[in-house]
């Protein structure tokens, strides 16, 4: 492979690469603010200019291809007058007004300040003003004095997202972000501009002073929109989830994520509506019990059914390990034959860009574990309308609201039990309800569309708390606040992951169960499914690995 | 003195006195050559370009990639906006046909079956009698699939007139193919260049509306007697446009390497009031100004000029006589960058805005000793760090006002006014860690 020097350290080069590139691959990071790896390359920030020998000006390093025996310095006295030049360029119209921005605190331009600029400015001038407060779209706040004018938000709109919604208008600092005439910025992955954004130019009008950022912890875990499984982070504060954004996986998501997934997967689990501790059907009402006395009760009235008259319903939602459980729990307990997923396919809201039409993150996991992709849940349905099951074990659905033709024979059900995490249409009519904690409460695993494990880990504490593996990462003020600040006391909701509510059943069933961990469990499973075998959660780590599953395993009765 | 782009003929833009002149004779000449032969006469006649930069234009079209399937573009750029500069409009309104003459020609020379000439916004009456003319030219059969007939050839070639929309930065080549395209005239990051990846991504060259006139006469008479014209460096005839304090302001067609002196005194007629000069801008607005008591002596080509501390631009001379104020000139010429800034990179944008709150201030006797010295900082920081060539043309009036005239500017500002910034604050703290890991 080609070479070339930067900063005296010799660097290996693929043909074709920008000297930025190259840098990165050896961990120097030159700085940039309209450079993005996954955009075309605009060369306006001027930020990232450095020295190169035997050249006359200084390059920009995002647009110069590296060449053979070129020498580069990122660090000379030329590269670091320009350097702060420019810094004091930008800053000189900029409103400086980070203690009422919402990107203070992960601010490419804040950091940079601190990095990279003299500190003083010499500019006494009044600053340019231009329009605050503008919305470009229903989730998108625009500040046009913050804009650096760097460009990333209208190559996003245009490159990623096929959608040509913003652009600058006017000239020289007069320059300001607008949408074309009649146009919205409401594109499907219109949020992902507010990631890339390197100010605090444009903010989700979802989160805007919500928190500070240095008051959230960030966990990462996948998003529960769909197939796809993108990556992502959890930001928490005071035991609330407040926003999500995208977590950089090539294989994956790249660096985006859809506005639906971002917006519309992670508001129930701060809901009022949470279900908190066991319920039982009591004289028409609804009883809180202990768990014991749940297991107990479930695990009585399990056992008065017999193959033919019962059916467990997993869940696409549900973790491979919850849905693991339910299968074992059929097996164990009843013997049953009738064992299935509710698949959840929207024709039509895929894209070539993320979204898929399975609007479950985990139905393959859900498969591979013994549901059967859905083919099978109407004809049980059909027996239960028929009253020949007059039992079921659902965990993580809503039944009733998805097959309302069947509300009516569900109704009349003689034992339905529940796993769930919000109250909804089936938990009303059930005779135990079992409070499942969500998928930012737990450990576990999910396999997306294209066959890929990933974790998802809690990143919001129950009562019975998930035992963390690697650490619950908590904020600042969750670790340190006292109990008189109002995040140092958060509410927290007794709900436990499906699969160890299961354990608990199992060993009201005699069958107990040394595992008390969710990787452990994971342990288990490979031992006995093959898709699974050789894999365990460290090797799952950040990234996720592919199953080497059989291509024909069907979803829905599709090939893969 | 033969004048080679606007001969002294009466009526030339009508297209019977072209022909009876010698009209189209070059191209039916050139398009018996081949292409490569007269890409070889232009660059052995040194004909520089006409636009600012003087860059050799056989060399130029020699850089078009032979073997390639992609379209191949010609633009001829006429928009002519740069403060001091109007000679491309001469050609426009008096001779026309020796214009699409020259660009039949250069498509020949570099294979390009679509030119498109892009004339200013503003020049509402010349984009009229330049559309007069091409309507013309292709009525008469010498562009477009006619002139495979009318020349006997199988090569035709058409050509589009594309109105400007008022930006002085479409003039700047990259930005120029965008507006072409329908895009926002935003300078385009170079490399890649035009002959690789220009006008809708193809091969392009782009022409100053001068140069592409020189050609015809190049082809009729031969290189050797187009380079013996005028400097040998920078052969040919020039378009001078004289304004300012001068007598008679105009465009003079004149050898390169005539003395400065000679164009002000003998052709254009002096100073009014036989006034002393303080200072000429030789080249248009963005070239460096010289002082009054530089002038003797200086012969008008690239290279003399360079040798002089200035630059041959687009040719346009501006004389200021000494009760000029040039603390006013600087403030307006910054304006005028200020308002033409395209505001894509950070330095331009911000620094062109900087220089003219700062120049405001002093023409209004509110600045300081400090300002000067800022304001050539801001110059220095702007220069040289741009996606495009407006920087330059931002920051050289800038800095070269002040280095030849700051005597001037000193005696307005006044030693009592010493500000402070308002703003003293985006401050910064050391990190003790380096950069350490690569962010996005
Ligand atoms: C800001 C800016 C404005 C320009 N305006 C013009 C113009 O109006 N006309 C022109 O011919 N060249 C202009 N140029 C130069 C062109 O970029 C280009 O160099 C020229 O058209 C090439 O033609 P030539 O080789 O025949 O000189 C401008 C350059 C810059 C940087
Ligand atoms: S709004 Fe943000 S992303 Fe868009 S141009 Fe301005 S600074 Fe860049
Ligand atoms: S594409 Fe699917 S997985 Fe990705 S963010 Fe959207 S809903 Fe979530
Ligand atoms: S130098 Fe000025 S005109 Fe040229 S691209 Fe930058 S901002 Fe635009």
């Amino acid at each position: 492979m080609p070479k070339l020097t930067i900063d005296g350290k010799e660097v290996e080069f693929q043909p074709g690469q920008t000297i930025i590139q190259a840098a990165a691959t050896v961990g120097i990071d030159i700085p940039h603010f309209c450079w993005h790896p996954k955009l075309s390359v605009s060369g306006n920030c001027r930020v990232c200019l450095v020295e190169i020998e035997k050249m006359p000006k200084l390059a920009i390093s995002c647009a110069t291809q590296a060449a053979e025996g070129m020498v580069v310095h990122t660090n000379s006295e030329k590269t670091l007058a320009a350097r702060k030049a420019v810094m004091e360029f930008i800053l000189i119209n900029h409103p400086l007004d980070c203690p009422v921005c919402d990107e203070a605190g992960e601010c490419k331009l804040q950091e940079y300040t601190y990095k990279h600029s003299i500190g003083e400015s010499r500019f006494t001038e009044e600053k340019q003003h231009k329009e605050k407060r503008v919305p470009l779209g229903p989730h998108v706040m625009f500040d046009g004095e913050r804009c650096i004018s760097c460009s990333r938000c209208i190559r996003f709109c245009t490159e990623v997202a096929g959608d040509t919604q913003l652009t600058f208008v006017q000239r020289g600092d007069r320059v300001t972000i607008n949408t074309f005439p009649g146009k919205e910025l409401d594109n499907p992955y219109s949020m992902n501009v507010t990631d890339i954004c390197p100010v605090g130019a444009l903010t989700s009008r979802d989160f805007r002073f919500n928190s500070r950022v240095w008051d959230l912890s960030a966990t990462n875990s996948i998003c529960q929109g769909c197939s796809k499984g993108c990556n992502i982070q959890l930001w928490v504060k005071a035991n609330k989830v407040l926003r999500l954004t995208p977590r950089h996986n090539q294989e994956v998501n790249s660096f985006w994520m859809c506005d639906e997934g971002r917006l519309n997967t992670f508001k129930n689990i701060n809901a009022e509506n949470r279900i908190n501790g066991p319920h039982l059907k009591r004289n028409g009402g609804f009883t809180r019990v202990s768990w014991d006395e749940a297991f107990s009760a479930a695990i009585s009235e399990l056992k008065g059914f017999s193959r033919e008259e019962i059916a467990y319903i997993g869940s696409g939602f549900a973790t491979v390990e919850d849905n693991y459980m339910l299968a074992k729990l059929a097996k164990t307990v009843s013997g049953t034959k009738y064992i299935d997923a509710v698949p959840h396919l929207v024709p039509g809201s895929g894209d070539a860009i993320l979204r898929t039409e399975d609007k479950t993150p985990n139905m393959l996991g859900a498969t591979l574990t013994g549901m059967q992709g859905g083919k099978s849940i109407e004809q049980i349905l059909q027996l239960v309308s028929e009253h020949k099951i007059r039992a079921l074990y659902v965990i993580d659905e809503d039944l009733v609201s998805n097959y309302p033709q069947f509300a009516e024979a569900i109704k009349k059900l003689d034992l339905l039990i529940v796993h769930a995490v919000n109250e909804n249409a089936t938990t009303q009519i059930a005779h135990i309800v079992l409070p499942s904690a969500s998928y930012a409460e737990k450990h576990g695993t999910m396999v997306n569309i294209d066959g890929r494990i990933q974790r998802i880990r809690p990143a919001v504490t129950t009562i019975d708390a998930d035992r963390t593996l690697d650490g619950l990462s908590l904020s600042r003020l969750d670790k340190f606040g006292t109990e008189y600040d109002r995040w140092g006391r958060s509410d927290k909701i007794d709900a436990r992951p499906t699969w160890k509510i299961i354990l608990g059943i199992l060993s009201a069933f005699g069958q107990r169960s040394k595992i008390t961990m969710a990787d452990e469990l994971f342990h288990e499973i490979a031992e006995n499914v093959p898709a699974f075998r050789g894999i365990n959660y460290d090797t799952i780590g950040e990234q996720g690995v592919v199953l080497n599953i059989n291509k024909t395993t069907s979803v829905y009765g599709e090939k893969l | 003195m033969e004048r080679i782009v606007l001969p002294e003929i009466e009526n030339l833009h009508n297209i019977d006195v072209y022909i009876a002149n010698n009209g189209f004779a070059a191209a039916r000449k050139a398009l018996l050559m081949s292409p490569d032969d007269i890409i070889d006469v232009v660059k052995k006649s040194g004909l520089r370009g006409r636009g600012g930069a003087a860059f050799s234009t056989g060399l130029k079209w020699s850089f078009m990639p032979k073997s390639t399937d992609k379209p191949k573009y010609l633009c001829i750029n006429g928009d002519e906006s740069e403060p001091g500069s109007f000679k491309d409009r001469q050609i426009f309104e008096f001779n026309p046909h020796q214009l699409i003459e020259g660009i039949i020609i250069t498509c020949y020379a570099i294979q390009a079956k679509s030119a498109y000439l892009y004339i200013r916004g503003e020049y509402h009456k010349w984009v009229n009698l330049m559309e007069t003319a091409l309507e013309t030219a292709y009525a008469r059969g010498f562009v477009g699939e006619e002139m495979k007939k009318t020349f006997n050839t199988d090569f035709s070639c058409n050509i589009y007139i594309h109105k400007g929309a008022g930006a002085y930065i479409c003039g700047e080549e990259s930005s120029l193919m965008n507006s072409i395209e329908g895009k926002r005239g935003y300078p385009r990051v170079k490399p890649p260049f035009p002959a690789q990846n220009g006008l809708w991504g193809n091969p392009t060259t782009i022409n100053n509306v001068e140069t592409i006139t020189n050609i015809p006469p190049i082809i009729n008479k031969g290189w050797e007697w187009f380079s013996a014209i005028g400097e040998p460096k920078h052969p040919g005839t020039i378009l001078f446009g004289v304004s300012g304090h001068v007598n008679k302001p105009g465009v003079y067609e004149l050898p390169s390497g005539t003395l400065l002196t000679d164009v002000i005194y003998n052709y254009a007629g002096g100073v009014p009031g036989n006034k002393k000069i303080k200072c000429v801008i030789p080249g248009g607005s963005s070239m460096p100004p010289l002082r009054g008591d530089q002038l003797e002596g200086i012969k008008m080509d690239a290279e003399s000029l360079r040798a002089a501390g200035s630059a041959i631009g687009t040719g346009g001379i501006m004389v200021m006589d000494e009760d000029t104020d040039l603390v006013k000139v600087l403030a307006r010429i910054a304006k005028f960058y200020y308002h033409e800034s395209c505001g894509q990179c950070t330095p331009c944008r911000e620094g062109t805005g900087w220089m003219l709150k700062l120049l405001n201030r002093i023409v209004n006797g509110e600045g300081s000793q400090r300002d000067i010295d800022l304001l050539l900082s801001v110059a220095n920081n702007i220069e040289g760090n741009t996606v495009c060539a407006l920087g330059e043309a931002a920051a050289w009036p800038v800095k070269f006002m002040l280095m030849r005239f700051r005597d001037e500017f000193e005696a307005r500002v006044s030693p009592h006014i010493n500000l402070e910034p308002k703003n003293k604050v985006h401050s910064m703290r050391h990190t003790v860690n380096p950069i350490d890991k690569v962010e996005i």
